[in-house]
């Protein structure tokens, strides 16, 4: 077991410096909160899976110790009276909780730069951005503050940041993690998801958050994944023989950023090399995600936020409200920032009258056929998929924010396992510029151990901070 | 290519354009204050979008899977009070704007009650 006081002491000390070099990974978090909590650990003897281990938690993830405002005003000093399923789960295996990371308002957007509290900076190339939504938590691992974190994916918020800064990020199985006390931006879609300094940290993150949970009727009834079984000591292989991976041809499109195209060909012919059979496939409704993710995202989102309203969270914005109603929508308008106020609307028009069959119902074709595309893929033999995580490297700051569907397009290749329900993770696979270039693993429903194992062989056989030729 | 528009169905086959009538009405349902210059602003982002994800269009209607979406009841886009089987005023102590008047929390000893 990790020598809990001085984890958590080295670790404050990690955090301080990071945030003090202008990071802004996290939104609150405390020495004094990291020291009681070793302190309870060592006094009640505990020992777990990540005893002592220190994790930083996304903010739109309750927990009762930190404020949880998810990145926004209107919920700006919010304690939650309850805690999360994924945060009480952490500390029964002994984890230490370092504090709440930054992250887009409500989860909603690529890049950290839609937070009510300001962008957190991408470690590698302050910049750029540390991409989003979950852009705190991989800052605050990529620093090299924490070794693991938190964060939620609902169109690829955690494998995003993850590439653009150089780390691990595993989005599970729907199903696979409790969504209880993660508060609801597209509840068909969102997982907590976890980061790693690598890929066995993200694993581990992963066990310890995982499996059946009373209080989300949507889990999967399975047990929690094992730790030791996806990263223990023998879990890395030395060859992938045997493994089939398909590499579908959507996700190499023209204009993918040449650094990322050729980091991705080096990753291929590295899992040739060690063994695996390399199959060309098709998955043809791919390109239809973003359209189709910017219905059915919004349309939930829209239903989900409806409940903030200056009563029953947060502050209330409006001043001298001439009723009640007044009061909502001046607290709403105010509160929410303009991404937020974009979906909410968007969301709200594509499932208004005369406009359902045209958009969301349509969508959920789309989706179906996107699903199929998957099922049919992994049917045919494939194991798993790898594709580019992201078109390009870390983005400067303010270079898409002019241009929503710009900023939509980063999500290109993540979004689809999230309408598809499928595990997927992204690793590093080179540097581009300077900059890491992130390649990402697919797999089947619940086949999360199928690309864990994939990656940690790849992880040993690549050296991620070498720049592509 | 481009999307049937319209709760009366009127003007298919046309891009979608969201006016500001729209940008109104939607901001009313979703209960959120919306300035002039939001509007506008609103206008021309919302229609880009929507122009964007009309590329759904091409997908077949017939053919592909359906969700699965049982045959949903979709109830009329109107902003109004949740139903309950006896009014409130038959049984609330006291209310204001349909809401029910409560003692402060912190004055509840002396029965004072939210003002």
């Amino acid at each position: 077991m990790t020598d809990a006081r001085a984890a958590a002491r080295a670790a404050a000390g990690r955090i301080s410096d990071a945030e003090r070099r202008g990071t802004a990974a996290f939104l609150a978090w405390s020495e004094g909160a990291l020291l009681e909590q070793a302190e309870a650990l060592v006094r009640s003897g505990a020992t777990g899976d990540l005893a002592g281990e220190v994790v930083a938690v996304k903010d739109v993830i309750a927990d009762r110790q930190f404020p949880t405002t998810c990145g926004s005003r209107i919920l700006e000093g919010y304690h939650s009276p309850f805690e999360a399923t994924v945060v009480r789960r952490l500390r029964e295996a002994g984890a230490l909780i370092a504090g709440k990371t930054n992250c887009d308002e409500f989860a909603m957007g690529s890049s950290t730069e839609h937070s009510a509290y300001g962008p957190s900076r991408n470690p590698v190339d302050p910049t750029r951005v540390p991409g989003g939504s979950s852009g705190g938590s991989a800052a605050a691992v990529a620093s090299g503050a924490v070794d693991m974190a938190l964060g939620t994916e609902t169109g690829g918020s955690v494998r995003q940041p993850a590439a653009f800064c150089g780390i691990v990020g595993i989005k599970p199985t729907y199903g696979r993690v409790s969504r209880y006390g993660l508060v609801a931006f597209g509840s068909s879609l969102d997982q907590v998801a976890p980061f790693g300094k690598d890929v066995r940290s993200a694993a581990r993150l992963l066990a310890a958050i995982s499996g059946r949970d009373d209080l989300d009727a949507t889990t999967l009834d399975r047990v929690p994944l094992s730790a030791d079984a996806l990263a223990g000591p023998d879990a890395a292989p030395r060859s992938l023989r045997g493994s089939v991976i398909g590499v579908p041809r959507e996700y190499f499109p023209d204009g993918l950023a040449p650094g990322v195209r050729a980091a991705c060909e080096t990753a291929v012919a590295t899992l040739r090399g060690l063994g695996a059979e390399i199959r060309d496939v098709s998955l043809p409704h791919s390109r239809y995600a973003i359209p189709t993710y910017y219905i059915v995202a919004p349309a939930e989102a829209s239903s989900n936020l409806a409940r903030y309203d200056g009563v029953r969270y947060g502050p209330r914005l409006a001043d001298h409200p001439a009723d009640v109603r007044e009061l909502y929508r001046v607290t709403r308008g105010r509160g929410f920032g303009p991404e937020v106020r974009r979906r909410i609307l968007l969301g709200t028009y594509v499932l208004s009258a005369g406009y359902y069959d045209a958009y969301y119902r349509q969508a959920q074709r789309a989706r179906a056929l996107i699903r199929r595309d998957f099922a049919d893929a992994f049917a045919s033999g494939v194991d798993a998929l790898f594709t580019p995580t992201t078109p390009t490297t870390a983005f400067k700051f303010g270079e898409h924010l002019a241009d929503p569907i710009a900023m939509y397009l980063s999500d290109v290749f993540v979004c689809t396992a999230n309408l598809a329900g499928v595990p997927a993770l992204s690793l590093p696979i080179g540097r581009s510029e300077g900059l890491p270039v992130g390649g990402q693993l697919i797999g089947a429903m619940e086949a999360e151990a199928t690309i864990i194992r994939i990656a940690l062989a790849l992880e040993a056989a690549t050296d991620a901070r070498a720049e592509v030729r | 290519m481009g999307v049937a528009k319209g709760a009366d169905g009127a003007g298919g086959g046309e891009a979608a354009r969201v006016t500001r009538q729209d940008i109104r009405r939607i901001a009313e349902l979703a209960e959120l204050a919306v300035d002039e210059a939001t509007a506008r602003e609103l206008e021309g982002q919302l229609s880009r979008i929507l122009d964007y994800v009309a590329q759904l269009q091409e997908l077949p209607r017939d053919g592909a899977p359906e969700p699965d979406e049982p045959a949903v009841r979709l109830r009329r886009d109107e902003v109004r009070p949740d139903p309950l089987l006896v009014p409130p005023d038959a049984f609330a102590p006291a209310l204001r704007q349909g809401l029910f008047l409560v003692p402060r929390l912190a004055e509840l000893a002396g029965g004072a009650s939210d003002e």
